[in-house]
């Protein structure tokens, strides 16, 4: 579960002076659903999701995210969390094993339940055959799911996911896509953002749209369909983005 | 701080930096070839000048043909005076050779003229050398093989404990952000500080690391070396004699100086966007480095109440004393206490720096 009661994130630049990143943000993700947050480039869905995921600290508000609140009990946070974006690398120098094994440690796994866990997830995610091959040398496809294994590695109940599919080949989105709805399956809380409509229609039960750090309207497909009278999910967003432009 | 994590941390960055090529050339190849090249390439370069000039053919060119040898020898035998002029140039190295020699000649034939007209006078030699004067080194062995040694050898190992830090610390900082591998370690459970500490201590390693291997190759090659060197020593047979006891304390002189290198080199490098951002900050943090180490080159300077406060001077010039057999006790603790301060000042920066998000996540 991850509610947020108005979050907000001032970041001072010296060019721009002050920049609301994320603004006076409500929003609920429950178990068991995908929650998509849409918006543009610079919206503020990348420092929304740092904020979830801890590693920024809010100016004022604050979330929930499993049961732990972000300034309090950041440590408990990143345990119950899995976090992926385009901006989480691998150590190109490490094995697909050490990797996982590494991120497993870090993540408080008792070393005698570790093994096992490493096991379960190579099996998982179909990567025995290059287990032991260097990150630097495995494809963009394999890379990926050395990625997701490390998300998973924690059994998160928490799925933070920024932009997962950006710059990915068809074939490497769609196992992504995968991995999404089978995590929905299994009851975990799934908050996505993507900025690519059909990814949104085909995964979302919720839908955010995001715009200057503030959350312009929140509901299923069909609630956004019926109040803004259109049926396609890019259509819905630019006439939402549209009417705040003049902001 | 948990140290179960910072175990975790440091043995993974030390596996990660023992992969990259790049550190494994600054924190063991260089340090070990960079002595026995230096040294016996070149002694090997000047041994071979030396040679080739010694056995070329001099030719010597005689001006004013027409009043030598008659006109010169007359004047002689005539218990007159005469004059030879040497025309060299001082630039060439064998027409330096050539005029030493016939100074040389000239100067052994004038003391064979001076002997006669004396013996015909009867006139005895000591008469001109109412004084003799003879020198003789008190310098024990060890401290002629440490005069040459302990001038190099600080400004040397300082610069190595640098740059043997120097790429552990961008690829564990600059290097993980260009290639995204510091958010994906931000969001697991492990605090800043067990971060950083990990980091600091893999970036500490690399130094300790180097220092120790350049300390043993120039110690090796020092042994070797100057038993080479010694065959030209003619006067004086240097030996290479340094008590165990100077290198151990040489060695725990660095340390301080390494957690200072690793500390400062950490905080820069993580300020850093990119890779090459980083070197661009360290490159002039070199010079800064380079300048106050060079002290040990320069005669003159002993350890005092103002040099022993200032950073890298006082290592510099505390090891340099110390390979020559001297230890100053009070000034060597003093040093060793100055320095973690200044090296605590830095890693204390560096933590702060690893809770700044406008650091981590600079744009």
């Amino acid at each position: 579960m991850i509610t947020t009661s108005n979050l907000t994130k001032i970041f001072r630049d010296k060019k721009r002076g002050e920049v609301r990143a994320v603004d006076q943000v409500n929003i609920k993700c429950r178990l068991g659903r995908v929650f998509g947050l849409l918006g543009l480039n610079g919206a503020g869905k990348t420092t929304l999701m740092r904020l979830l995921s801890t590693t920024l600290k809010p100016t004022s508000g604050t979330a929930k995210v499993a049961g732990y609140d972000i300034i309090q009990k950041p440590e408990k946070v990143k345990e119950k969390i899995g976090f992926l974006s385009n901006d989480t690398g691998l150590y190109n120098r490490l094995t697909a094993e050490e990797t996982v094994t590494y991120f497993g440690r870090l993540n408080n796994i008792e070393e005698s339940e570790l093994k096992g866990r490493v096991e379960e997830i190579f099996g998982t995610f179909d990567m025995d055959e290059f287990r032991q091959t260097r990150i630097d040398k495995l494809s963009t496809g394999m890379k990926q799911k050395v990625s997701i294994a490390r998300t998973f590695v924690n059994n998160p109940e928490v799925l933070i996911l920024d932009e997962p599919t950006l710059g990915l080949d068809v074939v490497t989105s769609r196992s992504i896509i995968q991995f999404i709805k089978e995590s929905k399956k299994l009851n975990k809380c799934v908050l996505f953002s993507t900025h690519i409509m059909w990814e949104a229609e085909k995964l979302c039960d919720d839908i955010a749209i995001i715009h200057k750090g503030k959350i312009l309207e929140v509901g299923s497909l069909n609630e956004l369909q019926a109040k803004t009278g259109l049926k396609e999910l890019d259509d819905i967003f630019v006439e939402i983005i549209g009417d705040n432009r003049g902001e | 701080m948990n140290l179960g994590k910072v175990k975790t941390i440091y043995l993974k960055e030390m596996l990660d930096t023992l992969r990259d090529r790049r550190t494994l050339i600054s924190m063991i190849l260089i340090p070990i070839i960079l002595f026995p090249v230096l040294m016996f390439g070149m002694s090997a370069v000047v041994v071979m000048m030396i040679k080739k000039t010694e056995a070329e053919v001099t030719r010597i060119v005689i001006i004013g043909k027409e009043f030598a040898p008659d006109d010169f020898e007359n004047k002689i035998r005539e218990q007159d005076s005469t004059e030879a002029i040497i025309y060299y140039d001082a630039a060439e190295l064998k027409s330096e050779f050539t005029s030493e020699k016939l100074e040389d000649r000239l100067e052994d034939y004038q003391d064979s003229v001076v002997a006669a007209r004396l013996r015909e006078r009867q006139i005895d030699q000591s008469l001109l050398h109412p004084i003799k004067v003879s020198k003789r080194n008190l310098a024990p062995k060890e401290k002629m093989g440490g005069f040459m040694l302990a001038r190099f050898l600080p400004y040397i190992i300082v610069i190595l404990a640098m740059s043997g830090a120097m790429y552990p610390a961008i690829d564990l900082t600059a290097g993980e952000k260009e290639r995204g591998t510091l958010e994906t370690i931000l969001v697991t459970p492990v605090s800043r500080l067990d971060i950083a500490t990990g980091k600091f201590l893999t970036v500490l390693t690399a130094s300790v690391i180097t220092i120790i291997l350049s300390t043993t190759s120039m110690s090796l090659t020092a042994s070797f070396g100057f038993a080479k060197i010694g065959q030209f020593a003619s006067e004086q047979q240097i030996q290479f004699s340094i008590k165990p006891l100077s290198i151990l304390l040489l060695l725990a002189l660095m340390f301080p100086i390494a957690c200072l290198f690793s500390s400062a080199l950490l905080s820069v490098a993580l300020f850093a966007k990119s890779y090459k951002e980083a070197q661009s900050y360290i490159t002039p943090l070199m010079f800064v480095v380079i300048l106050p180490a060079m002290i040990s080159f320069l005669p003159g300077f002993e350890l005092d109440w103002r040099l022993v406060f200032i950073p890298i001077v006082n290592i510099s010039i505390a090891a340099k004393e110390v390979l020559l057999g001297t230890y100053k006790w009070g000034f060597i603790l003093l040093i060793f206490i100055s320095t973690f301060i200044y090296a605590g000042f830095s890693i204390f920066v560096t933590k702060r720096l690893f809770e700044k998000e406008e650091v981590l996540f600079r744009t």
